[in-house]
C-alpha cells in the first residue's frame, strides 16, 4: 500500500521540523543567532487519470484527473535573516549591527567566515578579536594603557591615548555583505560561511551604501519568539502523530484482507 | 453470486487509492500552499446482457470507479513570519516560475534571493515577474512587495525607492484543470491559458500553510478503514457461504 510509504515520508519530515524547531528554541538566547524554518514540498504525483486528455474524438478533455500524492519532502531549511532585537550590555567592545552586513572574522587557517555576534574582546596584544580569539577584519591594534574605547556608527575605533586628550583613530571594522545571505553556510561558533548560493562576499563600510550602522556596548539577541516556535512545535508533534495513524490505519486494512483467507 | 466478488473488490481498490489520497494530505499537513486533495467516485454500470422488458427487470449490476481527485482551492491559514521575502496570496491567484520544462504555477510564496540576485522560489526557480525574473542589486536592502506584486527596495543610501519589478500573479477559468507535478507546483494542461490576475493580493511578511483539514482528514481515514474492513468481512462471508454450498451441495450420500 503506498498510503503506508506516504504516511512514512509525512512522519520523517515532522522529526526534522521538530529537530529544526528544538535548535530555534536552544538558540533563542544565543547572540546573532538566526532561526531557521523547514521548507517542505509535495512529492511526485501518479497521474493515473491525466487532466486535460482527450475524452473522445470530439474534442472533448477530461475535466478533473486522478492524481495521487507520495507524501512530502523537504526542500530545504532556509534561514530567516530578519533583524534581532538590541540589549545594552554596557561592555565597551559589544558592537551590534543594526540593519545589512556581517562582521568578517579571519580563522586561524587565514579563511573569512562571517558573523552577526559581535562579542569582542581584545587579545594578549591588543588586537580586537572575537569570542573565539580569531582576528576581527580588518586587524585593529589597541594600544595599552589606552582608555575610552569607542565604536561609532560607522565602525570607527578611536581611544585616548596616555597624555592626550584627544581622541586618536585607530581604524575601522569593516562590514560584508551578500547578495543572499540566506545561502550562506553555517558552520557553529555563531559563524558562517561563504558559499555559491551566497554570492561573492561585499566589503563596505557600516553606514554607507546600504549598509547598517554599529551600536557600540549592544548586542543583537536571536530573532527567535518563542511563541511562534513552542506553536510550531505542537503543530509539528500533531502532524507526526497524525502520520503515525495513518500507518496503522493501512495496516488495518492490510491485516483485513489478509483475514480474507482462512 | 460472482458479481459480488467484484463489486466489493472494484470499491476495496477504489478505498485504497483514497487511503493513498487521505495519506497525502496528511503528510502535507505542514507543506506550505499545498491543497488538500478530495477523491471523486462514480458508478459503472456493467454493459451486460440485460432485459428491461420483464416485469420484474433484469437488475444490472453497478461497480465503483475513482474518476478524479478534485484539488481543494480554499485558502490556507496566514501565518505571519515577518519574513520579508515570505507572501501569501489572498484570492484565488498563482504565482508563476520559470522552469525547465515551461511554466509554473505555485501557491507557496516562502521565496529566497539566489546568487545572481534573482527572486526565487525555495528550490531555486526563479519568480517571473511581468517583465521576465526579479533581479536585486548588491546594494538593495528593506525590500518591500506592496499589495500587487510591485517590488520595491532602498538602494545603497538613496532615500527613495526603486522598483525592481512587480510580481506576476494569474488566475485560470478552471483551477481544476492544473495538475500537481509535485514540488508544490502545478502546470497548466495544453490549451488552458493563464490570465492576470487583477483581484488577488500579496500579503508580504506571511505564508499559507497547508489547507489540509487534519479533522476532516482523520475522520475520512477512519472512515476508509471501516468501510474496506467492512467489504473484507462481506468478502470473507460470501466465500464461506460458497464454501458451503460445495460442501452441501456435494455431498453424496454413502
Amino acid at each position: 500500500m503506498r498510503a503506508l510509504y506516504t504516511a512514512a515520508t509525512g512522519m520523517a519530515a515532522q522529526e526534522l521540523n521538530v529537530q529544526v524547531i528544538s535548535n530555534n528554541i536552544a538558540n533563542m538566547r544565543t547572540t546573532g543567532y538566526k532561526k531557521q524554518r523547514a521548507a517542505f514540498q509535495d512529492l511526485i504525483y501518479d497521474h493515473v487519470r491525466r487532466v486535460g486528455a482527450q475524452a473522445s474524438d470530439q474534442g472533448t478533455v477530461i475535466p478533473v484527473g486522478v492524481d495521487i500524492g507520495g507524501g512530502v519532502k523537504t526542500v530545504g531549511t532556509p534561514r530567516s535573516m530578519t533583524q534581532g532585537t538590541l540589549s545594552t550590555t554596557g561592555n565597551d567592545l559589544d558592537v551590534a549591527i543594526r540593519g545589512e552586513g556581517f562582521f568578517k572574522i579571519q580563522m586561524p587557517d587565514g579563511t573569512f567566515t562571517y558573523t552577526r555576534d559581535g562579542t569582542f574582546s581584545m587579545d594578549n596584544q591588543g588586537r580586537i578579536v572575537n569570542a573565539q580569539g580569531n582576528l576581527v577584519q580588518p586587524t585593529i591594534t589597541v594600544p595599552t594603557a589606552s582608555s575610552q574605547l569607542t565604536v561609532n556608527g560607522a565602525g570607527q575605533v578611536s581611544v585616548i591615548v596616555p597624555g592626550s586628550t584627544t581622541p586618536t583613530v585607530l581604524g575601522s571594522i569593516g562590514l560584508t555583505r551578500f547578495i543572499n545571505k540566506a545561502g550562506l553556510s553555517p558552520i557553529g561558533d555563531n559563524l558562517f560561511v561563504e558559499t555559491p548560493a551566497s554570492g561573492t562576499p561585499q566589503d563596505g563600510t557600516a553606514n554607507l551604501d546600504g549598509f547598517g550602522d554599529m551600536q557600540q556596548r549592544n548586542l543583537e539577541q536571536a530573532n527567535v519568539e518563542v511563541v511562534t516556535e513552542i506553536s510550531d512545535l505542537i503543530a509539528a508533534q500533531r502532524a507526526y502523530e497524525m502520520n503515525a495513524k495513518v500507518i496503522s490505519a493501512a495496516d488495518q486494512m492490510l491485516q483485513s484482507t489478509s483475514g480474507m483467507f482462512r | 453470486m460472482e458479481n459480488m466478488g467484484l463489486v466489493g473488490l472494484s470499491r476495496q481498490m477504489t478505498l485504497r487509492r483514497q487511503m493513498d489520497v487521505v495519506a497525502n494530505n496528511i503528510a502535507n499537513v505542514n507543506t506550505t500552499g499545498f491543497k488538500a486533495e478530495k477523491m471523486l467516485f462514480q458508478e459503472y454500470l456493467s454493459p451486460t446482457a440485460h432485459e428491461d422488458n420483464f416485469i420484474g427487470r433484469d437488475r444490472r449490476v453497478s461497480f465503483v470507479q475513482d474518476r478524479a481527485t478534485m484539488h481543494d482551492f480554499a485558502g490556507g491559514p496566514v501565518e505571519p513570519t515577518k519574513n520579508p521575502l515570505d507572501v501569501a496570496i489572498d484570492g484565488n491567484a498563482f504565482l508563476a516560475v520559470q522552469t525547465a520544462g515551461g511554466e509554473r504555477y505555485t501557491r507557496d510564496g516562502s521565496l529566497q534571493i539566489n546568487n545572481q540576485g534573482q527572486l526565487v522560489t525555495a528550490s531555486g526557480l526563479p519568480v517571473l515577474g511581468t517583465n521576465g525574473p526579479i533581479v536585486f542589486q548588491q546594494t538593495d536592502h528593506d525590500i518591500n512587495i506592496s499589495q500587487d506584486g510591485t517590488v520595491t527596495v532602498l538602494e545603497g543610501t538613496n532615500r527613495i525607492d526603486s522598483i525592481r519589478g512587480k510580481i506576476r500573479m494569474v488566475q485560470f477559468a478552471s483551477p481544476q484543470q492544473l495538475m500537481k507535478d509535485g514540488s508544490n507546483l502545478y502546470s497548466a494542461a495544453p490549451g488552458v491559458t493563464a490570465q492576470p490576475s487583477l483581484s488577488a493580493k500579496l500579503n508580504q511578511g506571511f505564508i499559507e500553510r497547508s489547507n489540509v483539514s487534519s479533522v476532516t482528514e482523520m475522520t475520512r481515514m477512519i472512515e476508509v478503514t471501516r468501510a474496506y474492513t467492512e467489504l473484507s468481512n462481506m468478502l470473507q462471508s460470501q466465500g464461506d457461504a460458497r464454501r458451503t454450498a460445495i460442501e452441501k451441495l456435494a455431498d453424496v450420500p454413502a
